[in-house]
């Protein structure tokens, strides 16, 4: 490899390194789609309520509704969360093992 | 032949503890791991079912004179039926699912011998040990046992992270061992609370336990082992919100590996799914438990993934996510639909090494994983290409491929148990996988060639497209006739539901 490259090379490296991640159009069709699949998915996953309360399931879908909407955009959000920061991990592991456990204990013997 | 079936984890175990010990050795190591690993795949097809028993110790019943000469007070309790020993269960399910894992580290460590220059011993190690462990977790009746088994597992799991040399390996083998000392040892104290509750740890002994009466299944202990064990099997399977440590796993080991690993989480997820359907199926709560997770996993694993610009940890999201449909097919806890879920589990096994050995290649190409700079790779590839294109068409469900025929069969199942919205969501995550692999597709094959990709290698190694085409044929095979599994699978769950 001449000198000339080296030099030309090393220009390319330093622009990527400054860019700051342009929004292609790939990205944000991506962006978009996953934050329509969040939406979707869960407002119909809400639907299943409706074998326990057709009442429950329409307060607490509109209440999602309003939820989802006002916090617009969900996904960076959400990607945010989903890192993988090992706090953020453990985090949701223990709030996990916390709901698991109370769901199993009081759900069972109180319904 | 029933002394074959401990011989499915004693081989690969003595294999693994051999190829250690010959590290330094190359050619030892490549005709020792390429004899087990074709003898792999052949030994449940010689095996006859049933069982085995370690020590040769049957249950008292089993035997009828030891049974006669003892008091009445023990030959006529529970203890006769118990099982005193290990026990291992070869069964129609087994045989199936141990045929394609057995497929599966075959290619893998036939990829992994053919692409390193320096052969590496305890690489070859950890993946027949990892081997080793899944197939004695998905054999075994015993859930101690199994739990053993899966710490092994996961420890391989962790080995061969670190043996990667990718960036930030040693980062994210950390983290695992971190997370499992949380999620192993909550999954040990449930199963000691069972242990405490029925004085056994072998499945059926629980199982019979609680369907004579001879344990409260409404019990706080009871429940709350199944709650510790529940919890313990989303962490060995890699449901959330485990997801994200499982899909970091897959990115950060080399692609071959890679492929190995995602099938030991998929028989691990069945293992332990099968036996916590066994046990704990009777709760109130158990079946909307699998469904909500397995959910969960599905949208964030299919949301995450499309998001991803690195293409390994787009397939582990995607793969995370799949996981999702096999947890439907034992949440909707009918015998179609868990026959389902386990087809779905087959395919996967097989799609997803696909795909991972065919952007392995790419990796290989290129030395990187990041889809903004690559491009063009369709020109010089366009077979691997074209495959790897086919193997995400059945990854996303399309027909007739085997990830259709079972996707379909999970639709089917859904709107059979008067879940439409179930159905609903099924068919949205298949069409946001086949976008997600489209765009990754058309970034790394089909967009112009970066000018400053430079490739590292010039040829993709033949051993690639070899196992990228034999695991495509197998896909198609399952497509078209898809009962060649499901009879086997079938059969099986008649037995379990």
């Amino acid at each position: 490899m001449g000198f000339y490259d080296k030099i030309v090379e090393s220009f390319t490296e330093i622009r990527e390194k400054l860019s700051t991640d342009p929004a292609t159009n790939e990205s944000v069709s991506s962006a978009l789609a996953a934050e329509l699949t969040l939406i979707s998915t869960l407002l119909i996953a809400t639907i299943l309520l409706r074998h326990i309360s057709i009442i429950l399931t329409i307060i607490i879908a509109l209440g999602l509704t309003l939820f989802l909407i006002t916090n617009m955009p969900l996904i960076p959000k959400l990607k945010k969360e989903q890192s993988d920061s090992l706090d953020k991990m453990l985090f949701y592991i223990i709030v996990t093992l916390g709901i698991l456990i109370t769901v199993i204990y009081w759900g069972t013997t109180n319904v | 032949m029933n002394e074959l079936i401990p011989l499915m984890v004693i081989i690969p175990i003595a294999c693994a503890l051999l190829l250690n010990l010959f590290h330094t050795k190359d050619k030892t190591i490549t005709i020792l791991a390429l004899t087990v690993a074709i003898i792999l795949p052949i030994i449940p097809l010689l095996s006859n079912y049933g069982l085995h028993y370690f020590g040769g110790h049957a249950p008292l019943i089993n035997t009828g004179t030891l049974l006669n000469s003892l008091p009445s007070n023990i030959s006529d309790s529970a203890l006769a039926i118990f099982h005193p020993a290990v026990t291992y269960s070869y069964e129609s399910l087994q045989k199936i699912f141990i045929f394609v894992l057995g497929i599966v580290a075959f290619f893998a460590i036939f990829t992994s011998l053919s692409q390193t220059k320096k052969i590496s011993g305890p690489l070859m190690f950890l993946m027949f040990m990892g081997t080793a462990a899944v197939t004695a977790i998905l054999l075994s009746d015993d859930i101690f046992h199994m739990y053993i088994f899966f710490e092994i597992a996961a420890l391989a799991q962790t080995g061969i992270i670190l043996t990667s040399k990718t960036k930030d390996n040693y980062e994210t083998a950390l983290k695992y061992l971190i997370i499992g000392s949380v999620g192993g040892p909550l999954l040990l104290l449930g199963i000691g609370l069972l242990l405490g509750l029925v004085g056994s740890v072998n499945i059926s002994d629980i199982v019979y336990a609680i369907s004579h009466n001879l344990v409260d299944p409404l019990s706080p202990a009871f429940l709350l082992a199944f709650g510790l064990i529940f919890f313990g099997w989303l962490y060995s399977s890699g449901l959330p919100p485990f997801h994200t440590i499982k899909s970091s796993l897959y990115s950060k080991a080399l692609p071959h590996a890679s492929s190995l690993l995602q099938a030991f989480t998929v028989v691990t997820f069945i293992g332990f799914g099968i036996a916590i359907f066994r046990i704990f199926s009777i709760l109130p709560f158990f079946e909307t438990l699998i469904i909500v997770f397995s959910l969960l996993a599905m949208i964030l694993g299919v949301t995450m993934a499309i998001m991803q610009k690195d293409f390994m940890r787009m397939i582990g999201f995607l793969a995370v996510g799949e996981l999702g449909y096999i947890g439907l097919g034992f949440g909707l806890a009918t015998q179609f639909s868990v026959t389902a879920g386990l087809f779905q589990a087959l395919n996967e096994i097989i799609i997803t090494a696909l795909i991972i050995i065919g952007f392995g290649a790419v990796l290989y190409l290129t030395n990187t994983s990041d889809t903004k700079k690559l491009g063009g790779l369709i020109v010089d590839n366009p077979a691997l290409a074209i495959m790897v294109l086919i193997g995400g068409f059945a990854l996303a469900g399309v027909p007739p491929l085997n990830g259709f025929q079972s996707k379909l069969m999970i639709i089917q199942a859904s709107l059979n148990s008067g879940f439409p919205e179930i159905s609903i969501i099924a068919i949205l995550v298949s069409i946001i996988t086949f976008m997600t692999f489209m765009k990754v597709f058309h970034s790394i094959f089909l967009k112009p060639k970066p000018r400053n990709l430079k490739l590292v290698n010039k040829k993709v190694p033949k051993s690639i497209i070899l196992s990228v085409g034999v695991l495509l044929i197998i896909c198609i095979v399952l497509g078209l006739f898809p009962q060649l599994a499901t009879d086997n699978i079938s059969q099986f769950v008649m037995g379990l539901i």
